[in-house]
């Protein structure tokens, strides 16, 4: 039996070789000590690319597949891919079906790869039309690794190809969802010393939320050691007012003092460890935070009082008591401030929850004609799922077979449920009303409609508002002036202050540095836009950044596009008009059955009309549609002619006073079309394009609101303005081109005015993008809008009054904790250096200060929660 | 005025200036990121009371990589933020987190924790 060398290719037998080697279960030969050092370095490598190994069963030689073909429908030349394809090794039969556009393939997997397979099926001009999906990998790093993966990866059973992208961490995976297992795809990279990461999104909130359980817990157990140790510490550094203490001598005292000493030492550095190591990392940075200041303030106490306990001689008379009381006192507000800070944020990001919370946990998949439940996160794309009345929609996909009713207002705030019939798209987290149903998924973890929007609104909770500019310049530099503060505030009292000067001057640059809190500055605005991003999102407002949020609230005009914004952007069975004889039902009965058999948008506008009338409608017979003009078909056994003025005179059907009522309708922006009946011209349909109910109702409180609206068109001045009155728009430009409303909104801007477009994403999106505040109009999956600065996924008007509401609420919330933030400061510190004590005597306990620094910050988070009551003025449900 | 005061006064003096150069005066240490395979320019950041490097220098226009790691449970430092370039990351302890971008122009961005008490500098050249 004769082998190959896997590196140089030469032929060998076995007995000549000059090494072998053993890799995967497979034993190797070589040539030379170049080839077997060359398999050493790399085995993996030069193993893949011979070894047979397919992961298919190898007991089974010949398998058979059924490949989805893409393109073979339209224009593809079957007979030629099937030669192609027999032209390999390996592969022995090939059946190419045009209409359902799969190729049946018996083929040997030892001598094919399914990867091989795909790259013989793309080379003949076609491609596979499998699955995708993307796996992360943890701490991918090595280069190297990549080719290893991406060859185990192709090597799992139905893998066609496969990518490993380093930068994103993650393997782009295009599979067989009926052959292949998510467990096959993992092991094959967990093979390689890796850890793979789901796709889930809800993953790093839970474990923040973990993360932030523990930290609290450890704070809380640092905030209880030091209040145990500040009672006795307390009652020796106010010994005449606690009783049995206060009748020791000074030598029992001082001994007591020196406890206290020992005793605030694991306070200093158990409890309050963090604001050491935080403020030597930052000084080895150059960089000063409230960490320094803390350390500095209780270190400062603490080796003064300790120096003045052991050493009382070198003090001035009445200066050597110690204030320990201070250090145990101020780590124990301080770190019980930030727990309650950390459980106040915990609050801030609810809404981020509740929306994870919508997703389902397990999907109903068929596999190889087996339901199974698995866990959501375990769906690949183009899994078939099985959805029961009741059950909550998985993933995104398009259904396959069966009807439902499917109630969607948790995304798009549709309040009706939306029927759903095959090959209707159906979003992930939507709930399942009435019927059962099968779909294909066609996104899957992070994907989905629901994860984008939690990416979303997520992103825009950490991105800045404009405003936080000026607080971050501040406190940039607010650190070190407070401890040149702190210094300037001891030289003073050391120099002009009263005696014992020493004590005044330590207690009160103590009391300085201990007051100040960055912290405020820092979480004002933070906090508050955390609050109300999230606010938005759970009113159907995705606000995608800080800056958007903060325009949004100067906003002074309104420019909303017509059709799709203010309208529904779908014509409607509007009116009709009868010649005497004839009833509504009867004409509208014939009109209907006649357009059952046209496509065109106008017809179905018309037979939906009739039905939402609950008429019954005929089978028509001897249908014909002509260009231009209208259709013609026979219902009941009577011609039925319904079209335009031209059809009519073709017809020659006499048109008597329906001609000027036609032209009224026209006038009012609507499309009439003349009916016949049997030659005679009997009445007129008319569709148009109808306003959305709440359209007016939103445009009259925008105006309340101070807010001049615009309507923007290509239309005709007179449909435009038709559409203008029935809502109450007074300004109106119509006859604009698509590609004019950018300069019209640049027009508008040049008045002086904040101007905010509102519009649907595609259509609209150079007008979006020059408005200061860009609002797209997005419904079902569609929600990720670039060119938008917010995305209304609730496609109604009342949006546009929600998010301005929600944008002052906000601006107006972070207003209050920015100024409180710095009031707080500006009073606080000078009060601490002492400025009142020359006038009433009164001096701020380092205690104290302790306690209004540890809430100020506290209290800043509790305004921002203050915003999660926020109701809109009208909740769009 | 007593010679104590005296010498109080000036070292007072003396440590605010110092203060006030070591903080804001002194050119501060940077780093600047080496470009790997692919032009990628990697660097990565211990956060841990601070950013360690927390000034990186750039190229512009080249693919930057940041590799995080949170070495502290302190709540403050658990999102990084670039607000200049939209980006932002949770950084769970222990576990190392990677942002990825291009700056294109040059200048000086900053990055920061959420509420702004460790900060950082990417100079862009």
């Amino acid at each position: 039996m004769n082998a190959k060398d896997p590196v140089c290719g030469m032929d060998i037998t076995p007995q000549s070789a000059f090494a072998s080697r053993e890799h995967m279960g497979q034993k190797f030969y070589f040539c030379s000590a170049d080839c077997v050092g060359k398999f050493d370095a790399d085995p993996h490598h030069y193993a893949m690319a011979t070894s047979a190994t397919t992961g298919f069963n190898p007991e089974l030689p010949l398998t058979q597949l059924i490949l989805p073909i893409l393109g073979l429908k339209k224009d593809g030349d079957a007979t030629q891919l099937e030669s192609w394809l027999r032209a390999y090794p390996g592969i022995s039969k090939v059946i190419i079906n045009r209409a359902t556009e799969t190729a049946q393939v018996n083929y040997d997997p030892n001598l094919i790869t399914l990867a091989k397979l795909a790259e013989a099926v793309r080379s003949a001009g076609f491609r596979i039309g499998g699955a995708q999906m993307r796996i992360g990998i943890q701490n991918l790093r090595c280069a190297s690794c990549v080719q290893f993966i991406e060859d185990e990866l192709c090597a799992a059973p139905g893998v066609i190809s496969s990518s490993v992208n380093v930068a994103t961490q993650e393997a782009t995976i295009e599979y067989l969802p009926e052959k292949t297992k998510l467990a096959d795809l993992n092991n094959a990279i967990e093979s390689w010393g890796y850890k793979t990461r789901s796709a889930a999104s809800e993953e790093p909130q839970d474990k923040q939320q973990a993360a932030h359980e523990k930290e609290y817990r450890r704070l809380m157990s640092h905030f209880w050691f030091a209040a145990i140790i500040s009672l006795p510490v307390l009652a020796t550094a106010y010994s005449t007012f606690v009783p049995f203490v206060r009748d020791w001598s000074v030598e029992t005292l001082r001994l007591a003092w020196g406890v206290a000493a020992l005793l605030t030492l694991p306070v200093l550095f158990w409890s309050g460890i963090d604001f050491f190591t935080g403020a030597w990392a930052a000084l080895k940075h150059r960089s000063a935070n409230m960490n320094t200041l803390i350390a500095l303030g209780t270190a400062a106490a603490w080796l003064y009082s300790t120096i003045a306990v052991i050493f009382p001689s070198i003090f001035p008379q009445g200066t050597s008591e110690p204030f320990y009381d201070v250090v145990a006192v101020v780590i124990a507000l301080v770190v019980l401030g930030q727990a309650l800070e950390l459980r106040a944020k915990g609050r801030t990001s609810e809404a981020i929850k509740k929306l994870i919370g919508l997703q389902a946990k397990t999907a109903r998949v068929v596999r190889n004609g087996k339901e199974m439940d698995i866990p959501v996160e375990e769906v690949l794309v183009g899994d078939v799922v099985q959805v029961r009345p009741g059950e909550k929609v998985p993933v995104d996909g398009l259904i396959l077979e069966g009807s439902s009713a499917v109630d969607e207002s948790m995304l798009t705030g549709e309040s009706l449920p939306v029927s759903k019939k095959a090959g209707d798209e159906v979003i992930g987290a939507t709930l399942n009303k009435t019927g059962a149903f099968k779909f294909r998924t066609t996104k899957v973890g992070k994907d989905t409609a629901l994860a984008q929007i939690v990416k979303m609104v997520q992103d825009a909770q950490n991105s800045k508002a404009p405003i936080a500019r000026m607080a971050d310049t501040v406190s940039g530099y607010f650190v070190p002036v407070v401890i040149i503060l702190a210094i300037l505030t001891f030289v003073l009292w050391f120099d002009i202050g009263p005696q014992p000067q020493l004590v005044y001057a330590l207690v009160t640059a103590v009391t300085v540095l201990i007051i100040a809190c960055p912290c405020a500055l820092g979480l004002a605005t933070p906090m508050s836009l955390m609050v109300g991003i999230g606010k938005g999102a759970e009113n159907g407002i995705l606000i995608r950044s800080g800056e958007a949020l903060q325009t949004a609230q100067g906003i002074k005009t309104v420019v909303l596009d017509k059709t799709g914004t203010i309208t529904k952007g779908k014509p409607e069975l509007t009116d009709t008009v009868l010649t005497t004889d004839w009833k509504e039902n009867e004409l509208l009965h014939l009109a209907a059955s006649v357009e059952r058999s046209s496509e065109h948008p106008l017809a179905e506008a018309i037979v939906e009309g009739a039905k939402a009338k609950g008429i019954a409608l005929s089978e028509p017979t001897a249908f014909e549609a002509v260009p231009g003009h209208g259709v013609i078909a026979t219902v009941d056994s009577r011609r039925v002619v319904l079209g335009n003025f031209k059809m009519m005179v073709r017809e020659k059907a006499g048109l008597g006073d329906l001609e000027q009522k036609a032209a009224v309708l026209a006038d009012d922006g609507k499309t009439p079309m003349f009916v016949a009946v049997d030659g005679g011209a009997v009445g007129i349909v008319a569709v148009a394009d109808t306003v959305k109910e709440d359209s007016a109702e939103a445009i009259t409180i925008l105006k309340k609101m101070g807010i001049e609206v615009v309507m923007i068109t290509g239309d005709n001045q007179r449909t435009a303005q038709a559409i203008a009155r029935k809502v109450g728009v007074d300004r109106v430009l119509a006859e604009v081109l698509p590609e004019d409303k950018a300069k019209n909104i640049h027009l508008l801007q040049a008045e002086g005015r904040k101007v905010a477009m509102v519009g649907d994403g595609i259509n609209d999106a150079p007008a979006l993008v020059q408005a200061d505040v860009g609002l797209a109009i997005g419904t079902g999956t569609d929600v990720a809008i670039e060119a938008s600065d917010i995305t209304l996924i609730k496609g109604s008007l009342k949006g546009v009054v929600t998010a301005i509401e929600v944008s002052r609420a906000t601006m107006g919330n972070i207003k209050q904790n920015l100024f409180g933030a710095f009031i707080y400061n500006v009073l606080g510190l000078p009060v601490a250096m002492g400025v009142l004590f020359p006038f009433f005597g009164v001096l701020l306990s380092p205690l104290i200060a302790g306690a209004a620094m540890a809430f100020s910050s506290v209290t800043v988070v509790g305004n921002a929660n203050r915003l999660r009551t926020f109701k809109p003025k009208f909740a769009v449900k | 005025m007593t010679g104590a005061q005296i010498i109080v006064t000036l070292g007072g003096i003396a440590l605010s200036i110092f203060i006030a150069w070591f903080f804001w005066l002194a050119p501060k240490g940077q780093i600047r990121a080496a470009a790997g395979a692919g032009g990628v320019q990697e660097v990565a950041v211990i956060v841990k009371g601070g950013y360690t490097p927390d000034v990186i220098v750039v190229k512009s226009g080249q693919p930057v990589r940041l590799n995080f790691t949170r070495q502290e449970s302190a709540a403050c430092s658990e999102k990084v933020l670039f607000p200049d370039f939209n980006q932002s990351a949770l950084l769970p302890e222990g576990e190392q987190v990677t942002l990825e971008f291009t700056p294109d122009k040059p200048g000086e961005y900053g990055f920061q924790c959420q509420m702004g008490m460790l900060r950082g500098k990417l100079i862009v050249e």
